[in-house]
């Protein structure tokens, strides 16, 4: 696409994208650290995480800020003002995955002192690199505004959802055969859930990527994985 | 075009319009409908054509030599480029208001008489209420009422833009045409004008050229946007501005043109 007349208009968009991306570094590396924290009950690790949410909380900020002065000046139309929208919308997605990422994170300090199980956190590690993957390939397809890709992302949150029940169960088992196992498995529970949520969240940012490229929402019923719906094989994306 | 709904009336349907000033080819077969009591705008760069397509439409081109159009243009299915078309009559139908206010060197109470009398004949207490009405169309009732017969040219631009507009309604026309009609004012009176063709729209069918895109995806439900003499796209407002078919269209909106 040609640049803007007023150049300074251009600049304007690009350092928003510059910060997104800055932003989806951040919360990728908070995400393998938390969980490398996590598995190799490694504290210090655990605490550089939680401090680097500082910085993604003020990029957000930073972000915010600027789109609204943005759009005070230029009146955005068509796809700049979908580009700005989905800065606002990629950028407050990406603070929650921080945050996510965070409580990952102090989790892996409570359980430094548990009884622990590595059969348990193997499932974890499996979920976690799900989740890190599809954060990686929707902040591509952001990068690149590839909706193919984006769509792709929105379609395999399904695969974490599946994930996401059978270290349920898993954890579930642990917790019934020595109640000392209870403690660590309570923990690994809450920590499956926030890597649910992560991908949950890059799932709206692929739907963000989708609108910004296309102008169109994706559907609203997405496949889901869980087993509280009602068949996990029959699951047939219709792209 | 793809984006024409079937289901609305069309007050004004231009069909294959040709415009030419002199041997210059000005208008390309231009396509389009005006939808009855709605607001389309007319937007694009300077030069698109498309304050020569607002004067089609009352054929104000008839003033000038060496102007002619071919194609048709349907008011109410009737083709007023026929040369038996009554141009008077057509003018009453189909209103303007310019860019530069355009007052008579008349009292305010004159200038919208004025043009009254040239079509009825009415009492004076008839007279008087129309004029009021059509102050009060134009918003501008409260503050004249107590200066009707000084001069409409000691109003202020936006005032004088508004006595155009309530000289405009007054003859009841069926159509109004506006040619940047806030260009020459200042904010508050822009919106008080933006706000006055809101409340026209119930009873008129309203073209407005504008090179104000913000005005433009305001005021209007349907956007035309033309370059060089033809009609690059027209739809919904809401869509041309958010995601226009075309790719010129988005360079014009966003600022990407020239």
């Amino acid at each position: 696409m040609s640049d803007h007349t007023v150049r300074a208009y251009d600049k304007e968009l690009e350092l928003l994208g510059r910060k997104i991306a800055e932003m989806g570094g951040i919360a990728e590396k908070m995400l393998a650290d938390a969980m490398d924290a996590l598995a190799d009950f490694d504290v210090d690790l655990a605490h550089t995480t939680v401090n680097s949410d500082v910085r993604l909380d003020l990029l957000q900020r930073e972000i915010e800020e600027q789109a609204i002065l943005t759009i005070a000046r230029r009146q955005p139309m068509a796809v700049d003002l979908r580009e700005i929208i989905a800065t606002i919308r990629i950028s407050g997605d990406l603070e929650r995955v921080g945050d996510l990422a965070k409580n990952i994170a102090k989790r892996a300090i409570k359980v430094a002192a548990e009884v622990r199980i590595p059969r348990a956190i193997i499932g974890l590690r499996h979920m976690h690199e799900t989740a890190a993957m599809l954060l990686k390939d929707v902040l591509d397809a952001y990068a690149l505004r590839d909706v193919e890709r984006a769509r792709a992302v929105w379609t395999r949150d399904v695969e974490l959802d599946a994930l996401e029940d059978s270290i349920f169960r898993d954890l579930l088992t642990f917790m019934m055969e020595d109640p000392r196992n209870i403690s660590f498995c309570t923990h690994l529970l809450f920590c499956s859930k926030n890597i649910e949520r992560i991908g949950d969240h890059a799932t709206n940012i692929a739907e963000t990527v989708v609108y910004l490229v296309t102008g169109e929402a994706l559907p609203m019923d997405r496949p889901k994985g869980g087993s509280s719906y009602s068949d996990i094989s029959s699951t047939v994306v219709s792209a | 075009m793809s984006n024409f709904r079937h289901d609305l009336p069309q007050k004004l349907s231009i069909k294959n319009l040709q415009f030419f000033y002199g041997e210059s080819l000005a208008l390309k077969s231009i396509n389009m409908p005006l939808y009855s009591h709605k607001v389309t705008a007319l937007i694009g760069p300077s030069g698109c054509g498309k304050s020569t397509l607002l004067r089609v439409l009352n054929r104000m081109y008839d003033l000038y030599p060496k102007q002619r159009a071919e194609g048709e243009v349907l008011l109410d299915g009737k083709n007023i480029l026929e040369p038996t078309q009554d141009l008077n009559l057509l003018r009453a139908r189909v209103g303007m208001v310019f860019q530069k206010p355009t007052p008579f060197p008349m009292s305010i109470f004159d200038n919208i008489a004025f043009g009254i009398k040239l079509y009825e004949k009415l009492h004076k207490h008839e007279l008087e209420h129309r004029v009021e009405t059509a102050l009060k169309g134009a918003a501008l009732w409260n503050e004249v009422k107590d200066k009707l017969h000084t001069s409409g040219l000691a109003l202020s631009g936006g005032q004088q833009q508004r006595l155009c507009i309530a000289r405009t309604v007054a003859i009841h026309p069926e159509v109004i045409l506006f040619d940047e009609p806030c260009s020459a004012l200042d904010p508050i009176s822009t919106a008080k004008v933006e706000e006055l063709i809101d409340e026209l729209k119930e009873s008129y069918t309203i073209a407005i050229v504008t090179h104000n895109m913000q005005q433009a995806a305001r005021v209007s439900e349907y956007t035309a946007f033309m370059y060089l003499g033809e009609l690059i796209e027209f739809g919904l407002t809401s869509h041309i501005f958010t995601t226009p078919d075309q790719k010129q269209t988005q360079n014009y909106i966003t600022g990407r043109f020239g």
